[in-house]
């Protein structure tokens, strides 16, 4: 062996070596990190140094802010709620759970006020006495106050569901707070709570700075079962336990690191290696792959807010206005109805959402308004062929695709070809689903043209170029629902005449009804008898109109290691919902 | 060459400036604004209006230019949407150091790139080095044992190392020394599968490269084959000139004809090309920071994007423009000096 080798080899067992020793001297790869404390005694005595218990989730990318409000990406969510508390909660079937409230106000116990005769309501807010921030000072209803008027300011404000509904909020006493409605709200209990809402410090924050831009977002004050140590930009978050909480003995976990994992795979192996305890949002394709893995459980929510739907744009291309310029095509319910029974939805969930996808109907699927008698459509693609061939579209010249010959919103020649649009950043999954469904509406005689935007210009508002809001598609296909237990404003949002306007609502198919309006309207209430049978009214309805097809819930599912106990996946908020319930095994 | 070089320093100020219009016009006039990934679905036409305003959207795009460029604390605009403009702008301009606020975190931009920025350049400085370290030696001796097995091993590994996808490649490192590979002292993973350090340790030598090794590995791989083939055909050229002939006829060694006559030379094109390369040392490899969880330029340029974040988008191109724009002028500075020949008027 010469001299060159010779050194070659040294330095490649020495590399080897430091490779090897550096294993063995950090031991911080496993997610349970003991960090020796020194623990200074008065006879300063050496003490045996506590274990810190330590958690680590995986993200895809930074959260913007603690934020929520501001901005819906999920992450924001994730780490808000390990910091901050809101009035309420929503538990797995979607019933508020008083959180900084001392209870649910309800007109049973005399915190709600209705004024049927002006059609108002006060909802007065009794805030838990024990609860302070981790700086010592109380949580007060000073607090609920600063955030409403933060949310109300003009200039850097921001909306919430059931804003324009609120008059003013008052403060009774330190630990009281009134809401004045100006109608009847049943949203009410979340309306300073739920998935995005919180209460935030008064003595903290800047409110000159304003809501959507205030320094408190990002280095946030804690009332919640964690506080934020480090934030390293892209990297990593540390939260350590809040020693204010005031559920006693909780959190039992002393540190949540959060780090920014972009890569799915990287993610997946981190939790099979036992490097990470938990994953947001598992998709169906990752499920099958984590199955078998020892050290990972995949926990699901017991149903999933999220439906699948085609929006059909009524109005024509390009126009808002489905009375002057109806689409020529989708405007007539017989082809909805003809497209829905062409759609095969049970094999959609089997194939490409590996049999997680549930078939849905209604937008009433889930608890509390699942009563309606709504019957499941049939997949029967020569029916659907006979209906068109009822509403006057036939394929007269042999080319496989129909023509309008008789039918009642085209010229006669109208070719029965449209745009099919749908969002890229769902995935592999949706766009398998577009495909399926434009080749079997294709053999039926109805050309799609598929287009894949991006998610940013299908939702921009219409003064960006939004597709939806300037009504520039014929059908498209995205998922949406309502959180919580109220779809009222949901119901609004989407079905409303009024949210038909470019901008104002996401009414995009420009479906108008005055009978469901006033439904709608009538929802108002939190006579929960006439709610149900309103929906059911309002379900049959949309049933029959088909404004948009709902097509199936995807899943909502997380993963975590199988050491971290007490995770569940809440239809109505993020992961970490529960955050200082969970332990480790 | 001080004349010289202040002459192209004044003749990148037009350069920039037709950049900076041609990318800003591109930047603002895509669809999405205050509606990427992170920004609500369900924003009210008012809120939308309010946002459009900060953000000074709701202004023509030549104004929203001007604004961009020299700020707009010169002048009033309408901060409450009444039509009537009453207050101060706040902006200063990005030729004052102003990038603007980020649509997505509602902070100002230069922070983020701040952040990023150093350990991109942390990340593509090393590379860069061992792609200097690897592919120069690989170079000349390949074309110095030009046909030899050598040469044509290197040759097949340079083909396949071209031919290898970056991202699949970052995905089999991960696979073979994450996944599979065990460190049989303590049974983790021989190497962490990302990030650029171990959370709670402190700093440490031998994690920080051991952090290095994989991402660092994914980088190099393409660049040495494109390097080493170059320099490979370089050196043919050049070992076959008079110059060398009458080198070798001196009585010089192998080892001064090669490294200080025919090296010398053979690396003038390398160096340009090099120069050019640069700006990827700011710019970032965005498979690389993004399989590997490395908080980069490259990261953060996607996220832009994807977020419609055009103070942020338009901060980073202008960033780049700026790199690339120097590049170019040192490589040029670079060549004259390394070659007597030339000279600049």
């Amino acid at each position: 062996m010469n001299e060159k080798t010779k050194c070659g080899t040294i330095l490649t067992i020495l590399l080897l070596m430091g490779i090897l020793t550096s294993g063995c001297a950090k031991g911080t790869a496993t997610p349970l990190v003991e960090q020796p404390i020194t623990v200074t005694t008065e006879t300063t005595a050496p003490t045996v140094a506590p274990q810190k218990s330590q958690i680590v989730f995986v993200i895809a990318e930074d959260p913007a802010s603690f934020n929520a409000t501001i901005a819906d990406a999920g992450y924001d969510s994730l780490v808000m709620k390990l910091v901050m508390l809101g009035l309420t909660g929503l538990d797995l079937d979607g019933n508020a759970y008083p959180v900084l409230a001392a209870e649910l106000p309800t007109v049973e116990n005399g915190d709600v006020v209705l004024d049927e005769e002006n059609g108002t309501m006060d909802v007065t807010w009794k805030l838990r006495q024990d609860i302070q921030w981790s700086d010592g000072t109380p949580v007060t209803a000073e607090d609920v106050v600063f955030t409403y008027n933060a949310l109300t300011d003009p200039e850097y404000g921001f909306w919430i569901q059931g804003l324009d509904y609120i008059d003013g909020v008052d403060k009774v006493d330190d630990y009281t707070a009134v809401v004045h409605y100006n109608t009847i709200y049943p949203g009410y209990t979340t309306q300073f709570g739920g998935e995005q809402i919180v209460i935030w410090p008064a003595h903290y924050c800047d409110a000159t700075q304003g809501f959507i831009y205030w320094d408190c977002s990002t280095k946030p004050l804690s009332d919640g079962p964690y506080t934020l140590k480090e934030w390293v930009l892209g990297d990593h978050m540390t939260f350590e336990r809040n020693t204010n909480y005031y559920e006693q003995g909780k959190p039992t976990i002393d540190e949540v690191v959060v780090r920014i994992i972009p890569d799915e795979t990287v993610r997946k192996q981190m939790l099979i290696n036992g490097d990470a305890d938990l994953d947001m949002w598992t998709t169906e394709s990752m499920i099958a792959e984590l199955q078998n893995q020892p050290n990972v459980e995949v926990n699901f929510s017991p149903y999933t807010r999220w439906v699948m739907r085609i929006f059909f744009n009524l109005a024509a291309k390009g126009t808002t206005d489905p009375a002057a310029t109806p689409h020529p095509i989708v405007s007539d319910v017989r082809v909805r109805r003809a497209i829905r029974m062409a759609i095969d939805v049970d094999t959609i969930a089997k194939e490409f959402f590996l049999g997680y996808a549930q078939p849905t109907w209604t937008e009433f699927f889930r608890p509390p308004y699942n009563t309606c008698d709504i019957p499941k459509p049939v997949y029967d693609p020569q029916a659907a062929a006979a209906l068109l061939e009822e509403a006057g579209w036939t394929d007269q010249d042999g080319d496989g695709v129909r023509e309008c010959n008789g039918c009642e919103t085209a010229e006669k020649g109208y070719k029965m070809e449209m745009e099919f649009i749908t969002y890229g950043e769902y995935g592999e999954p949706l766009i398998n689903t577009q495909q399926l469904i434009a080749e079997e509406l294709g053999n039926i005689g109805i050309k799609l043209n598929l287009t894949v935007v991006e998610g940013s210009i299908l939702w921009a508002a219409s003064t960006d170029g939004g597709i939806e809001q300037s009504g520039n598609f014929d059908i498209d296909i995205w998922d949406d629902g309502y959180f919580g237990n109220d779809p009222t404003d949901f119901l609004w949002g989407y079905y409303y005449s009024e949210a038909a306007i470019p901008d104002y609502g996401y009414n995009y198919g420009r479906y108008i009804n005055p009978q469901i309006d006033e439904l709608i309207n009538q929802a108002y209430t939190l006579d929960e008898g006439v709610r149900k049978d309103v929906f059911c009214q309002v379900a049959k309805i949309l049933d029959d109109d088909l404004p948009q097809l709902l097509l199936f819930t995807a899943i909502d599912a997380n993963t975590h290691s199988t050491r971290l106990q007490g995770v569940q996946s809440n239809p109505n908020d993020i992961v970490t919902w529960n955050v200082a319930d969970w332990t480790l095994k | 060459m001080g004349n010289y070089v202040v002459r192209r320093l004044l003749q990148a100020i037009p350069l920039m400036f037709i950049v900076s219009i041609v990318l800003f016009a591109l930047v603002n006039l895509t669809p999405g604004a205050l509606a990427g990934r992170g920004q609500s679905r369900h924003l009210r036409p008012e809120q939308v209006a309010i946002l459009r305003r900060q953000f000074g959207l709701d202004q023509p795009l030549v104004m929203r230019y001007i604004y961009w460029l020299v700020g707009n604390d010169w002048t009033k605009v309408d901060t409450n949407g009444d039509g009537i403009k009453d207050s101060p702008g706040q902006g200063k301009g990005i030729l004052r150091g102003d990038f603007g606020l980020s649509y997505r975190t509602r902070k100002p931009v230069i922070d983020s790139i701040r952040i990023y920025l150093k350990n991109t350049v942390y990340l593509m400085s090393v590379t860069l080095l061992v792609v200097a370290i690897i592919a120069i030696p690989v170079g000349v001796l390949t074309a110095v044992k030009q046909y030899s097995v050598f040469d044509i091993v290197v040759t097949t590994l340079s083909f396949i190392g071209q031919a290898i996808p970056e991202f699949w490649l970052g995905l089999i490192l991960i696979l073979i020394f994450y996944v599979w590979l065990k460190n049989p002292l303590t049974g983790e993973p021989l190497l962490p599968a990302g990030g650029m350090y171990t959370l709670g340790i402190g700093f440490s030598l031998i994690d920080w490269t051991k952090h290095l090794l994989l991402p660092v590995t994914m980088g190099v791989v393409g660049w040495v084959t494109w390097y080493s083939r170059f320099l490979r055909s370089s050196m043919l050229d050049v070992i076959h000139q008079d110059y060398v002939r009458t080198a070798r006829a001196k009585g010089l060694k192998e080892r001064n004809v090669l490294f200080k006559h025919a090296l010398r030379n053979a690396l003038l094109p390398l160096v340009t090309i090099f120069a050019l390369d640069l700006p990827y040392i700011f710019a970032g490899s965005l498979y690389v920071e993004i399989l590997f969880s490395w908080p980069g330029m490259g990261r953060l340029y996607y996220q832009a994007a994807l977020d419609r974040d055009y103070p942020l988008l338009m901060a980073i191109l202008t960033f780049g423009t700026v790199v690339v724009i120097l590049s170019n002028l040192l490589a040029d500075i670079v060549y004259a000096r390394l070659d007597p020949r030339i000279h600049y008027e």
